[in-house]
């Protein structure tokens, strides 16, 4: 049992920013259809890196650990038959979500108030770079315009260094865990009320929020891996090439400890680099861990994929899918123990057409085969 | 009314779910927090826990009455239970326990902070230049996306408490949470066997890399010649108007991939955008950006992001007030646009003792 089981989600959304939403819900027992189309494929099934054949709509890793537990359907939006599925597919969600252009959802008929015209509490949760309104509204960027327009490539990196981007779009995984926030609050004051809403969340806004504390400041300054609230709090390097380990001093009592271990006299930053630079950083994980001292080695992605907390805790899911075989998918770091929720892989293009479209909204089969054949539900 | 009216939260901080318990206070919750006793400093506490109650701990079983009365618990103690609240909730109560690690693997138990689960998490070997140390991102990322992770499962404990009638426990890693944010790395070394190093700015796809951050006329501007034709002809078509286009009037987007593209064949066509950037100003690079479709964004400092008429528009920086001292400072507030939010408390509380606090009667 999931702790969203019963719970209908209608998904327009692609790519990343509301894909991850829907997988925390769909992860959590909720019913998500995700509405695609041949005609203008998910960008997500053309992002490396792919199990075989890049052209394989089927066939990529990050589409597949973006889009777990979810079903999959194909509607021309471009078509009026294809809208007119879309409405009874908006009549059956408690909630839409989409992450199109400005005025994409108002121009083929299913901007807010022409949903709400269909089912008046449903819950419209919209995700975009800079949101709804206010002078940059229809501002065409990708993930990492957020973290350009939120202060984080300003403020990554050593005081007096140029800005430094982000390794991957953050504003794409900051943003839907605001998304995801925002729908399950949105249901909560549908439960008390009646009524459903439009969330509209920017990815810029929730990029400014998780680096509040900086904002809180007078003067915010980079500091590099700084942080004056601590003792001691850096990266230092570690036996081999390219490896580092981070540490952190809170206290007194951590500082001794740190010396001791390290056999140093101070909390001398040459001093740690000489003692660690020799060390490797998982038996030194150990150590200092053991010790008291919190710390952490640098992990790279071999490392991830094989650590063993990270596997006795289930983070990756090995799950079996018709194109890619076995693979690792991701799973909610946290465990409801009475809901627990189930990850399932991620569905093929289209591939719950006909459970969807006849044995979910009941229509008439026959329609659909015809529309399926025409080109509307493609 | 706000969206989460009527609901009770304690939360006892560390770190770990200062952002989870902002987020529902923002929502509308009654947060009540109980902080570390190792604080940290006042501008950090102000932007995490402005808009909840804050409680001192005189009296330990003060605390657990609480937690009892709470709909949702929050603890996020890095060094063990020192209130024995697993004891204290009712059957009713929504708990989520955060953990730097699981509470039976290999790591459990260990210390942990912000940096060095953010070390953990395979983000900080990508960032930053690859002569240097990796960087962590800025602020405390692991914490945040650790303390989102508590908010969301509070939550679907409460979706679930609507259908069971039973309120639930729940463990949540501040390691997995970390981790969950990197979408590459592991990815990539199961798919392609390549572990990923850091580029600096460079954006490293296929055979070539682009850039990623450009030098304008007065500050930075971001921008990467990528796969998209449309892009680059919008692009390019304002370089022809200003007579700037040189040799990039002369290529067939639709029919060149940049992946693929020998990378002198991509300096020299960076050249000429570099030379052009470097000429404007972010004002005017920003504007053909969002008049054309370029994907190009101004790089903000954060005094640029106070000032940003659009932020300002959509009204994201709130002013709040520390009782205790008096100072304000302009902190963000909405966590997003909906018409049904009332504004919360915008103060940093001063803290009531537990054993004082009547919040929470009847």
């Amino acid at each position: 049992m999931g702790a969203l089981d019963g719970l209908k989600i209608a998904d327009f959304s692609w790519v990343g920013a509301g894909p991850r939403a829907t997988k925390d819900l769909a992860d959590n027992g909720a019913t998500v259809i995700k509405i695609e189309s041949r005609k203008r494929l998910d960008l997500g099934r053309m992002s490396p890196p792919f199990a075989g054949n890049p052209k394989d709509v089927d066939g990529s890793a990050f589409f597949a650990q973006t889009n777990t537990s979810k079903k999959s359907v194909t509607i021309n939006l471009s078509d009026p038959r294809g809208i007119e599925i879309a409405r009874r597919l908006v009549a059956w969600a408690d909630v839409v979500v989409e992450n199109f252009g400005a005025g994409f959802m108002e121009r083929i008929g299913l901007g807010y108030q022409a949903l709400k015209e269909i089912k008046p509490n449903i819950i419209l949760a919209s995700v975009s770079v800079a949101g709804r309104t206010g002078p940059m509204a229809g501002f065409r960027g990708y993930g990492n315009s957020a973290a350009a327009h939120s202060g984080h490539a300003w403020l990554t990196g050593e005081a007096g260094s140029p800005p430094q981007m982000p390794p991957l779009a953050y504003g794409d995984v900051v943003a839907p865990m605001f998304l995801t926030v925002a729908i399950l609050a949105a249901l909560e004051h549908r439960a008390q009320t009646g009524e459903g809403q439009h969330i509209d969340v920017s990815q810029i806004e929730p990029m400014v929020h998780v680096i509040a504390d900086l904002y809180a400041q007078d003067e915010v300054e980079k500091t590099g891996n700084d942080d004056g609230d601590f003792i001691l709090h850096g990266v230092f390097p570690a036996r081999g090439e390219d490896q580092w380990i981070a540490i952190v001093i809170e206290n007194d009592r951590q500082a001794e400890a740190l010396k001791r271990e390290l056999g140093i006299a101070s909390l001398d930053r040459e001093a740690i680099s000489t003692a660690t630079s020799a060390q490797d950083k998982f038996s030194l994980f150990d150590r200092l861990a053991a010790a008291g001292v919190p710390a952490g080695p640098v992990l790279d992605g071999k490392n991830v994929l094989e650590n063993p907390e990270l596997a006795a805790a289930g983070h990756f899911v090995k799950l079996d899918h018709p194109v890619m075989g076995a693979s690792n998918m991701p799973a909610p770091p946290y465990v409801l123990h009475g809901t627990p929720g189930k990850v399932e892989r991620a569905p093929c293009l289209g591939e719950h057409n006909r459970e969807v479209f006849i044995d979910m909204l009941g229509l008439d089969a026959n329609h659909i085969e015809t529309l399926i054949a025409e080109g509307s539900l493609a | 009314m706000s969206m989460l009216a009527g609901l009770r939260v304690l939360e006892i901080a560390d770190g770990m779910t200062d952002v989870g318990g902002r987020m529902l206070a923002e929502l509308g919750a009654d947060v009540a927090v109980v902080l570390p006793e190792t604080q940290a400093n006042r501008t950090r506490r102000l932007a995490w826990h402005h808009g909840k109650t804050i409680i001192s701990p005189d009296d330990p079983d003060a605390i657990r009455a609480l937690a009892a009365k709470a709909d949702v618990v929050l603890d996020g103690q890095r060094e063990g239970d020192r209130f024995g609240l697993g004891e204290a909730v009712s059957d009713d109560t929504i708990y989520i326990r955060v953990s730097p690690f699981s509470t039976n693997g290999p790591y459990a138990g260990r210390p942990a902070t912000d940096l060095t689960l953010f070390a953990l998490s395979g983000l900080m070997h990508v960032t930053g230049d690859p002569k240097r140390l990796p960087l962590k991102f800025p602020g405390q990322q692991a914490y945040a996306l650790t303390g989102i992770h508590a908010a969301t499962a509070a939550l679907l404990g409460l979706q679930a408490r609507r259908r069971t009638g039973k309120g639930q426990k729940a463990d949540l890693s501040a390691f997995q949470s970390a981790v969950l944010s990197n979408y590459r790395e592991a990815l990539m070394y199961e798919w392609t066997g390549r572990t990923g190093r850091r580029h600096g700015n460079l954006l490293v796809r296929g055979k070539s890399g682009v850039r990623q951050v450009w030098p304008c006329k007065d500050g930075y501007v971001t921008w990467s010649m990528i796969d998209n034709p449309s892009m680059m002809r919008a692009v390019v078509s304002v370089l022809e108007e200003k007579g700037a286009a040189g040799e990039l009037s002369q290529i067939d987007w639709d029919n060149t991939l940049v992946a693929d593209t020998p990378q002198e064949t991509i300096e020299r066509w960076q050249a000429i955008l570099a030379d052009f950037f470097a000429s404007h100003s972010r004002e005017e690079l920003g504007a053909w950006s969002l008049k054309t479709g370029w994907g190009l964004s101004v790089i903000y400092s954060p005094q640029d992001v106070r000032g940003s008429e659009h932020l300002k528009a959509r009204g994201l920086f709130v002013e709040v007030v520390d009782e205790e001292t008096g100072v304000t400072a302009s902190v963000p507030g909405p966590l997003f646009h909906s018409a049904v939010m009332d504004a919360p408390r915008r103060t940093l509380s001063r803290p009531v003792p537990a054993s004082g606090f009547a919040g929470w009667e009847g």
